[in-house]
Order: C-alpha cells, then structure tokens, then sequence
C-alpha cells in the first residue's frame, strides 16, 4: 500500500516512541548514548527528552556510579519506574501472579497464589486477579499511574480479542477472559491476553537470554509444553494469534492420546502426565513443577524407573527440537519452565537426537540454552505485552489515562502533549 | 570463517620417571565456547590441567595462547596471561565473607584504607551478572553456601578478574541436582559473556547440557576434538572407553579423526 510521507507530526510520536522503548529496554542511557542508538543528533533527542520529562515518563540526574572519573558526567536518562506501571498477570494451571512491573521492566511488586487442580471457573479466576489487583494498586504512590495491563494464558487465544479458544489443561474453552476481565478492574484499561509461551519467547527475547537473538524458540514446560517462536525479532504467531504450538507438534503417530484429542503430540509424550506416569510416581499430591523436580532429581540419584522416563523424555523433546531446527534453523533454543530441569537432567539424550535427526547446515549455530528470566519469564512477557501501547504512543495514552479513572498523572507545567 | 583459539596445548608430553602420562595431547579452548574435557579415570585430565596452569612443567610441545606461543612456568604467570583455574577443593576461605574472597591478594584501595564499598558493589553486581540469584548477602561468610553457591562464587572471581579462559575440574562432582543445574547455568553464561572455558566432568549429561566442544582423553592422548553438537553421547563414550569412534571410522564424522594433530582454522567459529 502506498502511503504519503509521514507528517512531522507523526515522525515526532514515533521517535517518542522509540526513545522510551530504548529507555524501557535498555535502562537509563545518556543524551548522547541515545543520540547514538537511535541515529539522532542531540538537539533532538534533547527535545524529546524534555518532553517525555514533562509527562513524567522519564528523569535526568547525574550518575550515581561512577565516582572515579574525572570530568563532569553527564546527566543519564531513567525510567520513572515507579510512577509508571503496568499490571501483568500469569495465568498458570497450578500458579496465579498479579505483579506491578514497573517501566524499564522492574517488578514493583507481586501476589501470588496456587491454583487447586479444579476445574476452571473464569468468574473465580476473574475475581481472584482483580482482588490481587485491588491491593497492587492500592499500595502506589499518590502520582502513579497504570499505563496498561496484560496476562499471560496456558491455552490458544484469539489476539483481536484476547478470547481463550482452548486451554486443555486449564479446562477452558472458549472464555472471554480479556473481556471480563477489563470490565472487572474497572481501571478504564483493556486487558490484553496472550499466549503463556509466546509471551515467553518475548519476554527471553527482550530481557532474557535470547537478547540480541533475532531467530528463536522458547519452549514451555508447564503441564503441557508450549511453544513461542521468533522469525527476524517478530513473533510469528499466525494469523489470528494461535501459532507456535509446538506441544500439539506430532512426534510419535502411535504414541500417548493427548488431551486435544490426537496422538503422539509432543505435549502427550513429555507433559507432567507422561513424564511422572512413565516414572511410576503418580498418585495423590504428585503433580505440577514440584513433582516433576522430583522426578530429575529422582532420576539424578539413581532411580532406574525415573532415569528411564527421563531419558525417553530427552530423547522425544530432541526429535520436536529437531524438527524446529530442521524448519526455522533458530539462532537459540531456549527451555523454560519444567523444561529448563527436563533439558538439564536428559541434554545428552535431547543433543544425541539433534546430532542424528537434523541436517547439518540449520543446526550449525544452534544454541541451547535455559530461561534466563527463570519463574518470572511468562509474567515478564505479560508485563512486556501491557506496555507495548504506551510504547508505541507515550503521550496520546498518557493523555488519555489522564481524563480516565487510572489516570493519576500530576499536571505538570511544560507538558505539551 | 576461521578463529584462532585462545588457548592451544599442541603435542604435549608429560612423564613422571619412566611412566609417561601424557603423549601427543591436544587441547583448543574459544572465546564464548565451553570445552569439556572428558576421559576415564586416569586418562590424564589433571595432568594437563596441571600443565596449562603451570603448576607442571611440559617436557614436549607447543603452548599457545592467542596464537602466541608462550611458557607458563608457575601459576602466577597462568594467571598473567588471564587463565584461572577453579580447583575442586576451590581453595576459598571459609571464614572469610564472599567479596573478601572474590578480591583476597588484590583488594582495592582507596587511600590507606579498603575500598569497601566499590569491592562489595562489584562482588554483588558479578554474581548478578551470572545470573546468581540465590546468594542472600555478599557479606555472608563462605562457611554459610551451599556447595553451588561457593562454586557460583569461584567462578564469579574468575569473572571478576577478567580471565580470558577458565577452567573448571569437576566442579559438579559434590552437588546435588539443583545446585548441579545451578552452577551448569553459570558454566554456560560464563561462556556467554565471552570466556573460554573448558569444563572436565565425568557426567556426559552435564557435558552435552553446556559445552560446544569436546576434547576426549583416552590413555594419555587426545582421541578426538569435535564439535559437541555432531556426536551422540553413545559416541562420546565410545571414544572414552575405547579410544575409538562409536561406529569404526565410517561412522564417525570425519572430523573426528586425526585431532591429536594440529587442524585449526577447518570449522566455523561461534555465531
Ligand atoms: N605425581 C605423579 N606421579 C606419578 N604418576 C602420576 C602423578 N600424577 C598423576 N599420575 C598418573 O598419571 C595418570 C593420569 O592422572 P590424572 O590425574 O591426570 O588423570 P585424570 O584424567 O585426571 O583422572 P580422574 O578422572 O580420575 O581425575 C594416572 O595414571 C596417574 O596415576
Ligand atoms: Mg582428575
Ligand atoms: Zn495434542
């Protein structure tokens, strides 16, 4: 599509934009490193820093650490990360976070609670983030403000709507979660949903290992296996937000039924059901990370019955992995959740699989790694999803909040958003 | 693309009397790369460990180091060039805090008087930087870690020192599975931030879990240098137990063979 040549006006919000995402990102940077980064003369970033100043978004101040140079240091640029937050949610089938993540990716502060394994009752889940939420904000300071909120859900869901079409595990289909629970808040903010994994891969590709990565995949272990893909620093999820399923990826036609109704899905063959079943440590309390942790470490001091379902557990992720290297040829693959103790304990069964069942060009530079971002690598990437609008738009959200219930901006004088 | 290692051991003999412990051996370490250096017991491990850190004179071959050759005649001058050895026994006092270890024989000063502060930041933000979460205070006394943690912090004093190649003798061998993970993820982040690290173990699950090389030892020699991600842990035991590849020399890629000789420059450095 042909489009005029952008407006002044247009090229000023984009590099506000982008001047906080660097900000967000990166943490504090001077004029001159941003002048840098961004390929802007200092005038203008000068003019852009002022402005994001005045709506509160930023400060200048001298350095605090750097006290053996000579000279004088020139003022950095910081994330006003209390004063302005999101709220990001994890939705998990045994684990429930609310979190404040603060600008610059700073968890402000956390609630979290276990989920029974009953089945899921969106008006119960609903009414348990917003009371966590109730005592989040509660606890800001007078001038801070909620700039946007996000969670992320074990399940498939529709990224115009943020509607669960499928979450196996968490028994749920079709549940207009994003809706609901918008209105439950009450914050004058659209919740956004996401997929827990795809979050992931965004969040390790942010701020965790895969920094600088354009190419990779974040594999989650919850009890299933999710998966989050990254082509060229993009996620590649589809066209209506469901793609990277790697876990429903069929690595064994006659294998294990799976609970979306297939058979030998990668999630069927080393999910929490078919690694403890294998390991014949199933039974009453034995279930979620704890029992899976259980299970390596089981398998580490010499129980033949864990090694076993271990290893075969090794060998099956190796041949999903295999087969991603194989069709995305990744620069990384990252394993995160239940996977990060899965790879750990079975690197020599998923590694002898990747050397025998790829061609050698796309496995070439491969790097297997673990989450960097550990427990927090879902949340994280929820709070990410929540601060992509005011990201791409800092003034006219800010603007907007304002006259809105959230929006507990202080007027400051020289704002001329 | 070609990269020259940082460190290169070519051809080393070693003898103790009339037994000869070490023949031909070979050893390449990269920047940002783990090699783990594997071999039955005996096969020789230490020995070589022994020399590269200078703790061992070298009766026979070429010690290269950034592709100079030099002589390492005590642990003073390893650690000159900028290689640290982490022994297992760690040699880290006790009864000292972590940031007095990190910086033991070279605190800072400012003035007369320790420049506690700066140390304690620099100690704190290290372990951060490998992703140490777990340590509550760097003031702790060592007495206080766990067996991971007290590694986390012997490789963080390597970090600190700006080491150019790191080398860790089982530092697996006592822990547990979660401190064995732990320090495994601080192994690789090492790497990551542009080490060379070589990693001896026993554990061939550790191995594959971090490292992109490895060197096997089999009776003094080095059987193979190959890139961990074309072999099987079957092969790897193979070339440990026998000295030979997995499947005779026709299932052994061809770049297993004929590594006690130098062949440099023939794989692709890291990405
Ligand atoms: N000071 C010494 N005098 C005589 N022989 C020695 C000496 N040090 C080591 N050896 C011998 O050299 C050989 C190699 O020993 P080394 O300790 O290097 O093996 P390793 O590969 O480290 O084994 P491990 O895996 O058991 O630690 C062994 O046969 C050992 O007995
Ligand atoms: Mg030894
Ligand atoms: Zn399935």
């Amino acid at each position: 599509m042909m489009r005029a040549a952008p407006s002044q006006e247009e090229v000023r919000r984009h590099n506000l934009g982008t001047l906080l995402r660097h900000i967000h990102l990166r943490g504090s940077a001077s004029r001159a490193e941003l002048a840098e980064g961004m390929g802007l003369n200092r005038s203008t970033i000068m003019a852009l820093t002022s402005e994001l100043t005045a709506a509160g978004v930023v400060r200048e101040e001298l350095p605090r650490d750097t006290p053996r140079r000579a000279g004088r240091p020139s003022l950095v640029v910081r994330p006003e990360s209390t004063r302005v937050y999101v709220l990001a949610f994890d939705i998990g089938v045994d684990r429930l976070v609310a979190a404040r993540v603060g600008l610059g990716g700073v968890i402000l502060e956390r609630r979290e609670a276990t989920r029974p394994r009953v089945p899921f009752d969106p008006d119960e889940l609903v009414g348990a983030l917003a009371a966590f939420t109730r005592q989040l904000v509660r606890r800001t300071d007078r001038d801070a403000v909620c700039v946007g909120a996000g969670a992320a859900f074990s399940g498939t869901v529709r990224r115009a709507d943020g509607m669960i079409r499928y979450g196996p595990n968490l028994g749920a289909i079709d549940v207009s979660l994003g809706n609901a629970l918008s209105r439950r808040l009450g914050l004058g903010l659209t919740v956004s949903i996401g997929n827990d994994a795809n979050l992931g891969a965004l969040a390790e590709h942010r701020r965790g290992i895969g920094a600088g990565c354009t190419d990779l995949i974040y594999l989650h272990g919850d009890v299933g296996i999710g998966g989050g893909i990254i082509v060229g620093g993009r996620l590649l999820d589809g066209v209506d937000g469901y793609g990277g399923e790697v876990g429903h990826m069929v690595v064994n036609p006659s294998g294990r039924r799976c609970a979306c109704g297939s058979r030998g899905c990668l999630e069927a063959e080393i999910g929490e059901h078919a690694l403890l079943a294998n390991a014949g440590r199933t039974g009453a309390g034995r279930v979620g990370r704890d029992a899976v942790r259980a299970m390596v470490d089981a398998a580490a001091r010499g129980d033949a019955a864990a090694r076993d379902a271990l290893h075969r557990a090794g060998d099956w992720l190796g041949l999903g992995v295999a087969n991603l290297v194989n069709v995305f040829n990744p620069g990384m693959v990252i394993f995160g959740g239940t996977l990060r103790d899965i790879y750990l304990g079975s690197a020599a069964q998923v590694r002898s699989r990747l050397a025998t069942s790829t061609l050698a060009a796309p496995r070439e530079r491969v790097k297997l790694r673990t989450a960097e971002l550990g427990d927090d690598t879902t949340l994280v990437g929820a709070a990410e999803l929540a601060f992509s609008e005011v990201l791409d738009d800092p003034l006219e959200v800010l603007a907007r909040l304002r006259t809105t219930a959230a929006g507990r901006l202080p007027d400051r004088s020289g704002s001329n958003a | 693309m070609s990269v020259t290692p940082v460190l290169d051991l070519r051809g080393v003999g070693k003898s103790f009397g009339p037994v000869q412990v070490l023949h031909d051996v070979a050893l390449s370490a990269y920047a940002g790369e783990v090699t783990a250096l594997v071999g039955d017991n005996g096969a020789g491990k230490s020995t070589l460990v022994k020399c590269l850190g200078g703790i061992l004179p070298m009766d026979s071959g070429d010690y290269l180091f950034e592709g100079r050759r030099v002589r390492v005649n005590s642990p003073r001058e390893a650690a000159e060039l900028g290689i640290e050895i982490v022994h297992q026994d760690l040699a880290l006092c006790e009864n000292l805090d972590i940031v007095q270890n990190m910086f033991l024989g070279r605190e800072w000063r400012s003035g007369l008087v320790l420049d506690e502060p700066a140390m304690e930041e620099l100690a704190a933000r290290t372990l951060t930087g490998l992703s140490v979460r777990t340590i509550k205070s760097v003031r702790q006394p060592v007495s206080s870690l766990s067996g991971g943690q007290r590694q986390s912090v012997a490789i963080a004093r390597a970090m600190l020192w700006d080491s150019k190649v790191v080398v860790l003798d089982e530092p697996t061998a006592a822990l547990g599975l979660a401190q064995t993970q732990q320090v495994l993820e601080v192994v690789r982040r090492l790497a990551d931030k542009g080490r060379a690290v070589v990693l001896i173990s026993h554990n061939m699950n550790d191995v594959f879990a971090v490292a992109d090389r490895i060197c096997a030892m089999f009776l003094g020699s080095t059987v193979a240098q190959v890139r961990a991600s074309d072999v099987t842990h079957a092969q790897v035991v193979e070339l440990i137990t026998s000295g030979r590849g997995a499947d005779g020399p026709s299932g052994v890629p061809a770049r297993m063979n004929g590594v006690g000789r130098a062949r440099r420059g023939d794989e692709a450095g890291p990405g």
